[in-house]
């Protein structure tokens, strides 16, 4: 980090570019849906003219230093709908989310290459065509009006530039206002351009994608031709990783820094080279450097990638970022093709807005639509155990379960809504020739569903194989009355099952062929399930927010957990089981066919801080994570927490304003965490030495 | 057959040896070191350790051979990352017959033992030829001061010490810095001394004196009262980095 750096990375963080911002409502512009409904515009008319009216309420701005401009005065961006109205569209159609398109990964490359005229260009060819419908004619000149408001705010920017004498900065933004990029601080400030629009249209967790890859030949020709050298293109490169994180306070998430940022750096190619480049290599180092929670790493490895690049990751984790996140070609590539991607996507695959496996351009894919609680399905069919002769007739009353839920969520999807979305629609492949908005689909329009509680669920079939079918230590009365009961009155029990019984994660091969047969049959039945856009169901093991919803309400479990006891984030062991060490959990949680839980969900591990005093023991974390590779893990992401820091954090929020930590599937601020969260981070489970 | 009491498995030791290794820790320790700050290490009986989360029995006999068939299932992996096992302790060398007859069975793994050389010369030497690697604790080379810091004379150990540096076998000397004790100039040349010529000497690690030492010993219904300043900052020498020898700092 240079000083020009360092003083706008403090800048940002002190929030002094915040004094810039208005509210919709300050700006006039907080009723644009009552106009919208009198003049009563379609919802895509809605979409271009909302952007219209916030780019043309945004007043430029040029922070100390910048080079890569663009920042949000419109602090929060107008609805398109009334109340009203949405609880018209709620009544007859179901809505993920906020009802907008987001959790995807857009096409940069196609516009940073041909530039917004080409884009024009090609809109207006295609709105010619005699053979368009009214709706394609009405989206096509909605994409074309997109396309316009970007230009004037660029053209805005510019002229501003001109005046406080920003000569670099308004030739870069003249340039990139008609033509793609030719160089890499070009082609920065036009992906800066994308991505702010796409948040400016109420879309959210808008991804990076595979940043290493569409933006290596504008590096990599500006490094040949000497234009920049590594040094000076690493200063760029820091200012826009800084720049991801100005307005995302401002960007909708559960909870602050949940905003989707993902960057996906590596990866194999379809012909089996390995991607990671000088600049995938600079962007770990940039992110070290700022060390702040955006834009979120993510790096594909498999199985032969060099030990350095695990290293070079591990130097992240030590300050305690909460990433890179890995994921493993190796089981993710063939896993998304058995679920029916061409071999082409497969390898083009990135991480959304937590772990999710998702293709760019071509995928509009509902990654996180919605959880199956699998220890809830074991608890669900304890009452029947009387009826079940042997262990695997409970096994196919759990799957039962499972299918009961899923019958459920599959009813609760039908007649899918979400507002269209022009900008979005322009960064994604095949819409234009479609004549259709992104969010009518796209090639690929599967359903991704997570399976919380796994180790839950696992370690409470194998405590029910192991004492109730076995050994017959716990009679059927005794089980369920103890659990009725919250193990009142049933300590003994309560001992046996919570401390006794094998646990998932202790590399024992008796709960581990559990794990394995029931992801087995939560992806067989999801097999089952066809969506209503013709895509298919994903499981996964991931939890999102879910680990925390599900938890409550869920009564005490046969794995000895009590009444809404948390439950494990994400693929994880179980909170209060007595660990062994990394290597167990690791050993336990690639015995699973992986493959098929290709939505996603990372094996977390957490490791105190003072592992990483000795510098020697970055190399031993590589490769431990090169060992989960190894064994055939999907994804892991390691954490370095201090828990007598996070304590006290809780305590004195205000001397930990910077404490990175990760919550689900995304690094935030420990201090800007709700109180539940901020607990289950401190409860997990930490190798500290 | 032979059994022994251990009473710790790390399965990611990073601090013990190269690669990842799984370090077992066994019970029972002939010195008293003033600074150990494995206090539960020290007595060769099953203790009670109270601790936040409840009383735990600290302290279990194992069969070497059991052990190691457990320690075995990893091979794999300690073959992917250079790592293996470490016995540690406590004093793995006052349980020698144990120790033995697990190395024997571990030989597929690269094996070190971490010992405070205090044994008599034949244990000493019957055990470093099975190990691949001897990390070796150098801490007094005064006998007076030796024993009153350690509780024992330290004739053993320079005798076995001598030993390990005309033996061949690969070796880690590793000094804890206890300020003012053992960090002082006179103590470091006397090491130095020792190990000159040494040609399978690896390296000289100073390991920082733990302020967390004290913690368990309330948990075994002991106190700490360390003979020195625990605050002081020890004097890291760099005494051997001058005479070719390659030494790290660990904290």
């Amino acid at each position: 980090m240079n000083q020009r750096i360092k003083e706008l990375r403090a800048f940002i963080m002190d929030k002094k570019h915040h004094m810039h911002r208005h509210s919709s409502e300050h700006l006039g512009i907080h009723q644009l849906n009552e106009i919208y409904r009198r003049e009563n515009l379609s919802p895509i008319e809605r979409a271009v003219r909302n952007l219209a009216t916030v780019f043309d309420r945004e007043q430029p701005v040029i922070l100390p230093g910048e080079r890569i401009v663009l920042t949000r005065t419109v602090a929060d961006i107008p609805d398109l709908f009334t109340e009203q109205e949405w609880a018209e569209i709620k009544s007859k159609y179901y809505l993920h989310e906020r009802g907008y398109v987001c959790n995807i990964s857009p096409d940069y490359a196609t516009t940073l290459e041909k530039g917004l005229e080409a884009r024009k260009a090609e809109i207006t060819a295609r709105i010619a065509d005699p053979a368009n419908d009214a709706e394609a004619v009405a989206f096509l000149q909605a994409l074309l009006q997109s396309v316009e408001a970007i230009q004037s705010l660029v053209e805005k920017y510019e002229q501003y530039a001109l005046s406080k004498g920003e000569e670099e900065i308004a030739a870069t933004l003249h340039a990139v206002k008609t033509d793609g990029a030719t160089t890499f601080h070009e082609a920065l400030q036009l992906l800066r351009i994308l991505h702010f629009t796409l948040w400016a249209s109420g879309n959210y967790h808008n991804t990076l994608g595979r940043f290493d890859q569409y933006m290596y030949p504008y590096y990599r020709k500006d490094i040949e031709s000497g234009r920049l050298t590594e040094e000076t293109a690493s200063e760029l490169l820091e200012e826009f990783f800084l720049v991801c994180n100005k307005d995302s306070d401002l960007y909708p998430g559960m909870q602050q820094g949940d905003n989707g940022q993902s960057m996906v750096l590596g990866g194999r190619s379809i012909t089996g080279a390995y991607l990671f480049n000088d600049l995938s290599e600079l962007c770990l180092k940039a992110s070290y450097e700022l060390n702040l929670i955006d834009p979120k790493i993510n790096i594909r490895v498999d199985k032969d990638t060099p030990l350095e690049v695990f290293e070079l990751g591990s130097e992240l984790t030590k300050i305690g970022l909460g990433f890179p996140q890995y994921s493993n070609d190796d089981v993710v590539i063939p896993g998304l093709i058995a679920k029916g991607y061409s071999r082409e996507d497969a390898h083009d695959y990135v991480v959304a807005a937590c772990w999710e496996f998702i293709i760019p351009k071509v995928a509009m894919d509902i990654p996180n639509i919605d959880a199956v609680s699998l220890a809830e399905c074991v608890r669900n069919r304890t009452k029947d155990l009387k009826h079940c002769a042997t262990f695997d007739d409970f096994m196919r009353l759990t799957e039962d379960e499972i299918r009961t839920q899923m019958d459920a969520i599959h009813r609760k999807h039908r007649n899918l809504w979400m507002a269209p979305a022009p900008v979005m629609s322009l960064l994604m492949d095949g819409t234009v020739e479609r004549g259709r908005d992104i969010s009518a689909g796209a090639k690929y329009n599967n359903y991704g569903i997570h399976g919380t509680g796994i180790a839950t669920a696992v370690d409470s079939l194998a405590a029910i194989k192991k004492y109730f079918f076995e050994e017959q230590e716990i009679t059927y009365e005794a089980l369920t009355d103890a659990l009725a009961n919250n193990f009142a009155g049933y300590a003994e029990i309560k001992e046996k099952l919570r401390n006794e019984a094998p646990k998932m994660g202790q590399d024992n091969d008796y709960v581990d062929a559990i794990a394995v047969d029931l992801l087995n049959r939560f992806d067989a039945v999801l097999q089952e399930y066809v969506n209503e856009r013709g895509g298919i169901y994903r499981a996964g093991t991931g939890t999102a927010m879910y680990y925390v919803w599900h938890a409550k309400g869920l009564g005490a479990t046969p794995d000895g957990r009590i009444a809404d006891e948390v439950i494990p984030a994400n693929y994880s062991p179980s909170l209060f089981i007595r660990q062994k060490g990394p290597l167990s959990v690791i050993k336990s949680f690639t015995k699973p066919n992986l493959r098929r839980v290709i939505n996603g969900g990372p094996l977390t591990l957490e490791f105190d801080r003072s592992m990483f005093k000795n510098s020697e023991n970055i190399g031993k974390l590589a490769h431990l994570v090169q060992i989960y590779i190894a064994l055939g893990g999907h994804q892991l992401q390691l954490n370095t927490v201090s828990r007598e820091k996070l304590l006290d954090a809780k305590v004195h929020p205000e001397n930990h304003r910077n404490l990175i930590v990760r919550v689900w599937g995304w690094s935030g601020y420990f201090v800007e965490l709700d109180e539940c969260y901020q607990d289950h981070v401190i409860n997990r489970i930490e190798f500290g030495l | 057959m032979n059994r022994g009491i251990i009473f710790s498995i790390e399965e990611f030791g990073v601090n013990d040896g190269p690669g990842i290794r799984t370090v077992i820790f066994l019970k029972g320790c002939p010195l008293r070191c003033a600074w150990c700050h494995n206090p539960e290490g020290i007595s060769f009986k099953p203790q009670y350790m109270e601790k936040k989360t409840g009383r735990m029995l600290c302290g279990y006999t194992v069969d070497a051979a059991d052990i190691a068939e457990k320690i075995l299932r990893n091979r794999d992996i300690f073959e992917m990352c250079g790592g293996g096992i470490t016995l540690s302790g406590g004093e793995p060398l006052a349980q020698h017959r144990f120790v033995e007859e697990f190395l024997q069975q571990t030989a597929s793994l690269h094996r070190a033992i971490e010992t405070s050389g205090y044994a008599p010369p034949k244990t000493f030497r019957t055990i470093v030829d099975l190990v691949d690697l001897v990390l070796m604790d150098v801490k007094l080379m005064d006998s007076a001061k030796h024993k009153q810091y350690t509780g024992v004379d330290n004739h053993r150990i320079l005798k076995n010490l001598d030993y390990l540096c005309t033996s061949g076998k690969n070796f880690v000397v590793r000094i804890p810095l206890i300020p003012g004790v053992n960090d002082d100039a006179s103590n470091m040349q006397a090491v130095l001394s020792a190990l000159k010529g040494a040609k399978s000497l690896q390296r000289v690690e100073l390991m920082r004196y733990n302020k967390l030492a004290g913690a368990k010993y309330p948990m075994i219904g002991r106190e700490y009262h360390p003979p020195f300043d625990p605050a002081q900052t020890p004097y890291v020498t760099d005494i051997f980095e001058k005479h070719q020898i390659p030494s790290i700092v660990l904290q």
